[in-house]
């Protein structure tokens, strides 16, 4: 296998000949060793390529005279290890002197030692003794590899065996150098880059670390970059992996969908996982991800759809009880939801996103305490959810404790400070609270991220108005209408209207009468301010038959003085500007 | 973090999504430690020939054992030991042959342990609390499947090796492993300090058992209480913090612990951590408590107004006023919407603490939430009004007698319903008034009265209830008033005493630390040694910003920048009339009227001490009308009024003698002395008026040298000698001139005093 590894590091994406032939030689290799998940992500991968003829198949790696020794001992074992009997397969390897051999004993008894540990869980001594229990084996396992560690003798795969005992561990730096020396050792397996993807924290790391130059590290980048919210950089990375002639992998195609997701581009998420499931009709990963989809588009026959169909696959998948608890939060049936997402949890406790949304769901059956629980448990699991920290906040807003979550939303500001969503909920305690100039502040921010709600210039509007800085609130309420025509959608017309008659009031009022005029005009598109449309009309004709000239030349004053002293670029709209936004 | 994740696998408690913080029901259970326990306690009713002294030390044993974490073996033992070495070897040797023997040797010993329940006479009888113990124990044991018992065995074993190694026992791991993990071990801590420590911890851990619930609720009770009454005697921050994130890690429902965790944080005003804290208790006590009623006395309604009023303190504590208001204001509507007066009045209280921290008149509130707290029959908060109100009232210049009836009431209630706290308090605050008034005998008697009492409280943990601010603040008052005295090593006997009591880093050190600095200050001052009281002014100042700035003002004045301590004084003044800090602002006139005398502006300092006359009176501050007397007193003198000066002299002698300070007393006969000798200027009775001179500067003379005072000490010497001259006493006159000359050698050469008269 060596001499593959070396060829693997010289090969760009344009033989991909090359790249199937590494893929199908790893798997076999990643296959003797148990490494079931590597050999998926790869056989994923090799699919995903043209089949090669016969003559370019690669020959199965040669063997040594160890191995030979070995052979006899290593199948048996490997059929234990199958069997998920680990000690007995430890057992007979421990004489073994093959590299090959020697990765299946240590991996053997790590694998004994998980299982041992996960059956201890349910035994112990008492609930306080939980936190307590622990794998036994990883000590001595890490004994023996770090002494092999320092002489050499590790190859690829008992590297990366050494760093997950490391990081099982909680020795975090010395696991992040292990695995970097893994795939160095050996690029091709994926497991190594995998576990290196959860110890990267921060961008700055990941730069720090030198990593070897084989095509595989761009889908490690690519991943990464998912992973530490670079949603466009990682967008790239495998828009120029599908140019390379990965496009029919399905693996590339869930993880752009799942990017998509994360930045809320609904529609193209939805249209790849359509595609996704076309391409691989029984497949459960992702799925939750996908049925969150459909419930923020309260798409109901495809989310029914699609836990029907999960559940005819595996009624037994964390994900496939998120989709269904989904579907009956959709139906407003939380009590069931919830009921699904404790299953989920049953099934798998680390499964963080079920406790999130079993949040969500008794705040919808308005049993507080039991979300404020689940939240905590949530955060528990990872400090750095947002959407459990949000979610506290909410619970404690309803509960109209509006300082009291601002704790809360501040932390969930803190962990996404781009989200418009934290802001503006912000804004709205400080408003509740009477903290004006910090709600302004707020709104001001959200809008300024992009707010995807597009309530925070309406908020902020308002805020001006009751103020009485009816400048700043007519700027805020002109580029509101800029936003809400220039993307095409007309969603709440009532908004709409109120902006509407309050600018033309305000024209009114400045005695531009030309503006005013324009805006009762458009007033009157809308049921709920026709009367009022028309009434000002009438007052406008009214004084124009006075004679009183429109005092056109009076300029505005530069509405947004007092906010874009920080230097944000504003969009400044000639008030005019309105013709193009017919409704 | 990965342990974290471990906790969270699926309970089978959890009903309607809430995990109950005792999941299983059991509070207990069996670890090798509790076996110990037990056979000590089997061997102690069987035992017969044990005396009668040895029984009662081990009774007395008893509870904490239950109670308290868990020992190691050579730990228990050697408590055992020294009560009674025989039973100890007993335990030893029962232990030992439950472990060199069989699973069956365990079965065996808890199949027998209930024997003396069914024997009428036996100590252990079902309802005692031993009796109590050994059931909870074998109903603990008797659920035990049988891999948990089996475990339970091996535990006890290593336990036993763990301590006695010696003993044969089954073999332990090849020592080569050991050597060769311990060497890898400290390799990791010197690539990386932090994270190899923490490693090493991690690996000490399971030697450490966790705690049970009940030893954790003992834990952390007792904690609490030492934080509260002796932070001394209470585990340090970082030890604590590491203990609770322990207990945290092994059960992260158990709500106190966040609780403890607050207020380990406020010790060392990490507004961070205490702030997680108290939400997270919070939000972790909305779940035990509730009941999904939200507006009752119980259900968690209840705690959501007590987790806004928290933060609120924490707000306070920390002196953000703004948030601290925000989330008061949330308390009272949320306490306002379901009725809850307590709660409500409560908050009345922490809302008048706010206004008065934020230095803003606050009687109003305070009267009011007197008048609620005794409608709803709140004692605490009743009389923790009262004692508030008679702060302000005291520095407002209420009347005396009204506010000593007030403490008298409140001291009534206290006693009927036993708090004791509040006595303390009381008492600490009868001694600062007094101390105000300047009535030195009074405040020294309030001072001894409390340090002499006994708490009402009982004896917790062996920790008198002492170690509170009430003591502190009463012992700093000692050590003034015996240095005012001119006891100096009594003084800084007292501070010594209060530096042990309240290391620099608990929470009432600023107390005695501003003490001492004042009385040091002072010593310098007093001695001329300016340049040593400089330094001080600058600790002063970062205890106390207005007392540094006069402090600034007087060395300033002593050093003739004139000037500049002027202006420092007069910025002092603006920042006490905005304080309303009364006492000061007399000081500080009667320091600038000082300042006019430098520049011989006499008259110019007459309105300016009449003005603080006036002030001092209103407040009954009788020390500083005093003193602000002696101040016309040597303005008329230099006037040229000596007879006025004698008169209005009079009326300040008696209270000055009585209840002055030394160097105050020694002033005043000094200022009478050169006051006679004016008088007597031109009469026929001059020389009676010299000889009553000569008699008043010996006494005064007497008080300067007690002081150390030896600026003043120079001067009296010089008039003695004056006058002795003037008398014709010339053996006298020489002594005096001698012990002139010898003050004068040891001062260094300054300015002399003012013309003498």
């Amino acid at each position: 296998g060596q001499a593959n590894h070396n060829v693997a590091r010289a090969v760009g994406f344009g033989d991909l000949v090359q790249i199937k032939k590494q893929l199908i030689s790893v798997i076999s290799l990643c296959k003797e060793r148990g490494l079931v998940h590597s050999v998926k992500w790869a056989s994923e991968l090799a699919f995903a390529l043209k089949p090669l003829p016969m003559s370019e198949l690669p020959p199965p790696a040669p063997l040594t005279e160890e191995d030979v020794e070995d052979l006899d001992a290593l199948g048996l074992a490997k059929s234990y290890f199958d069997l998920k009997e680990y000690d007995r397969a430890a057992y007979f390897l421990r004489g073994c002197r093959s590299k090959k051999a020697y990765f299946l004993y240590m991996y053997s008894r790590y694998l004994s030692g998980e299982k041992k540990k996960d059956d201890e869980t349910v035994d112990s001594l008492g609930p306080l003794e939980k936190g307590q229990v622990r794998n036994e084996a990883l000590r001595e396992l890490r004994v023996e590899l770090s002494k092999k560690h320092r002489t050499g003798e590790l190859d690829g795969f008992t590297l990366y065996l050494y760093g997950v005992v490391l990081r099982k561990l909680d020795l975090l730096k010395e696991a992040v150098d292990v695995f970097v020396e893994a795939t160095h050792a050996l690029p091709l397996h994926w497991g190594a880059w995998l576990e290196l993807c959860n110890l990267i924290t921060n961008i700055e790391m990941l730069k720090s670390l030198s990593l070897p130059d084989c095509w595989i590290r761009d889908f490690f980048l690519a991943h990464m970059y998912t992973e530490l919210q670079m949603i466009k950089e990682a967008l790239q990375k495998y828009q120029s992996l599908i140019e390379a002639g990965f496009s029919k992998s399905t693996y590339i195609i869930s993880q752009i969908a799942v990017a998509y997701h994360n930045i809320r581009d609904i529609d193209q998420a939805l249209s790849l996982f359509n595609e996704l499931r076309e391409q691989d009709p029984y497949r459960i990963e992702n799925m939750d991800t996908f049925s969150n989809l459909l419930y923020v588009r309260s798409m109901k026959p495809e989310l029914s759809y699609l836990a029907h169909n999960l559940v005819e696959i595996d009624k037994y998948r964390v994900e496939t009880c998120c989709v269904i608890g989904n579907y009956y939060s959709l139906r407003s049936q939380h009590e069931k939801a919830a009921l699904y997402f404790q299953r989920a949890l049953k099934l798998n406790p680390r499964c963080l996103g079920a406790w999130t949304l079993m949040g969500h769901e008794y705040m919808e059956m308005k049993n507080t305490s039991a979300a404020i629980q689940a939240y905590r448990h949530a955060i528990e699991v990872n400090k750095r959810d947002y959407r459990a920290w949000y979610g506290l906040g909410q619970t404690y807003e309803i509960l109209k404790m509006h300082f009291y979550c601002l704790y809360y939303y501040r932390r969930a500001h803190q962990l996404r400070p781009n989200d418009s969503r934290m802001l503006v909920a912000l804004g709205e305690c400080y408003e509740k609270l009477s903290q004006l100039s910090e709600a302004k502040k707020c709104y001001w921010r959200a809008y300024s991220v992009g707010d995807v709600e597009r309530m925070a210039l309406l908020k902020l509007a308002k805020l001006h108005e009751q103020l009485n800085e009816s400048d700043e609130a007519a700027h805020c309420y002109i580029i509101y209408i800029q936003d809400i025509f220039s993307c095409g959608e007309l969603l709440e017309h009532v908004e709409v209207s109120t902006a509407l008659r309050y600018l033309g009031q305000y024209y009114f009022k400045n005695k531009r009468y030309d503006e005013a005029s324009l805006c009762a005009q458009r007033c009157c598109d809308y049921n709920d301010a026709r009367e009022e449309g028309k009434a000002l009309l009438r007052q406008i004709s009214q004084v124009r038959d006075q004679g009183e000239a429109s005092s056109a030349d009076v300029s505005l004053p530069c509405v947004f003085g007092s906010l874009s002293n920080n230097n944000t670029p504003v969009r400044r709209v000639s008030p005019l500007d309105l013709s193009s936004v017919t409704p | 973090m990965a342990s974290v994740h471990e906790s969270l696998y699926f309970n089978p408690m959890m009903t309607n999504g809430v995990v109950h913080a005792n999941v299983f029901g059991i509070k207990d259970w069996v670890t090798p430690y509790k076996i110990s326990v037990l056979v000590l306690l089997d061997e102690m009713t069987i035992s017969k020939r044990m005396t009668l002294l040895e029984r009662r030390r081990l009774n007395k044993l008893i509870l904490p054992l239950q109670q308290g974490p868990d020992l190691t073996l050579r730990h228990f033992l050697k408590t055992v030991e020294e009560c009674s070495a025989e039973t100890a070897f007993a335990v030893k040797l029962r232990l030992h042959m439950m472990v060199v023997g069989e699973l069956k040797d365990m079965e065996s010993f808890f199949d027998t342990l209930p024997n003396p329940f069914s024997d009428a006479e036996s100590e252990a009888s079902k309802t005692s609390v031993v009796g109590l113990f050994m059931r909870h124990m074998l109903l603990a044991y008797n659920k035990l499947s049988f891999s948990q018992v089996y475990k339970l065995y091996t535990a006890l074993q290593r336990y036993y090796d763990d301590c006695l190694g010696s003993q044969p026992g089954p073999p332990t791991a090849p020592p080569v492993d050991a050597d060769m993990e311990l060497s890898e071990m400290e390799l990791t801590s010197t690539e990386d300090g932090a994270e190899g420590k923490m490693d090493k911890e991690d690996d000490e851990a399971p030697r450490r058992c966790p705690l049970s619930q009940k030893q954790a609720e003992y834990f952390l009770a007792r904690q609490a209480y030492l934080l509260k009454n002796d932070e001394n005697k209470a585990l340090k921050p970082a030890a604590l913090q590491e203990e609770l994130n322990n207990m945290l890690k092994f059960n992260p429902d158990f709500a106190e612990a966040h609780y403890l965790s607050y207020l380990n944080s406020m010790r060392v005003q990490d507004v961070f951590i205490s702030t997680h804290s108290l939400l997270h208790y919070f939000d972790r006590l909305i779940l035990t408590g509730g009941d999904g009623k939200s507006n009752g006395d119980e259900g968690y309604g209840r705690s959501l107004r007590y987790a806004a009023l928290n933060l609120a303190a924490l707000h306070c504590r920390f002196g953000h006023y703004q948030q601290a208001e925000l989330a008061l204001q949330e308390a009272i509507r949320i306490a306002q919407e379901s009725n809850d007066h307590v709660c409500l009045q409560h908050c009345l209280s922490w809302l008048y603490t706010l206004e008065q921290m934020k230095g803003s008149d606050s009687s109003v509130l305070t009267e009011d939430s007197v008048k609620m707290a005794a409608h709803f029959g709140l004692p605490y908060l009743a009389s923790l009004g009262i004692q508030s109100l008679v702060q302000q009232g005291a520095t407002g210049g209420k009347a005396a007698n009204m506010l000593m009836d007030a403490l008298k009431d409140t001291d009534i209630l206290h006693w009927k319903h036993s708090l004791s706290e509040l006595i303390d308090i009381s008492l600490a605050q009868t001694t600062s008034i007094w101390r105000m008034y300047g009535k030195s005998t009074m405040a020294l008697q309030c001072a001894q009265v409390l340090l002499n009492m006994n708490s009402l409280e009982q004896v917790d943990f062996g920790v008198q209830q002492n170690n509170t601010e009430a003591f502190a603040v009463v012992l700093c008052h000692l050590a003034e008033l015996h240095a005012e005295q001119g006891l100096f090593g009594a003084s800084s006997e007292i501070l010594k005493h209060l530096k042990e009591r309240f290391p620099p880093h608990t929470q009432h050190a600023k107390l005695w630390m501003l003490c001492d600095l004042k009385i040091q200050f002072e010593r310098a001052m007093n001695d001329g040694k300016y340049h040593l009281a400089e330094p001080h002014v600058a600790a002063i100042a970062a205890l106390d910003q207005m007392e540094g700035l006069y402090r600034k003002g007087l060395v300033m004045k002593a050093q003739n920048q004139t000037t500049d301590a002027y202006r420092v004084l007069q910025r002092l003044q603006l920042l006490c009339e905005k304080t309303k800090c009364t006492e000061m602002i007399i000081r500080v006139m009667l320091t600038t009227a000082e300042l006019h005398w430098e520049s011989s502006g006499f008259s110019t300092a007459l309105p300016l001490l009449l003005q603080a006359l006036v002030l001092a009176r209103q407040h009954h501050l009788q020390a500083l009308a005093s003193e602000t007397i002696l101040h016309l007193a040597f303005s008329q003198l230099m006037l040229g009024v000596p007879e006025q000066a004698l008169n209005i002299l009079h009326e300040a002698m008696e209270p000055i003698l009585a209840h002055g300070a030394l160097l105050d007393k020694g002033r005043a006969l000094l200022l009478v002395a050169k006051c006679q000798m004016a008088v007597s200027g031109g009469r026929e009775d001059r020389r009676t008026g010299l000889e009553q001179a000569v008699q008043t500067l010996d006494e005064a003379a007497a008080y300067f040298s007690r002081m150390g005072c030896k600026d003043r000490l120079r001067d009296t010497h010089y008039l003695q000698a004056r006058l002795h001259h003037a008398l014709g006493h010339t053996a006298q006159r020489n002594e005096c001139a001698l012990l002139f000359r010898m003050v004068d050698q040891e001062l260094p050469p300054a300015r002399y005093g003012l013309p003498d008269g």
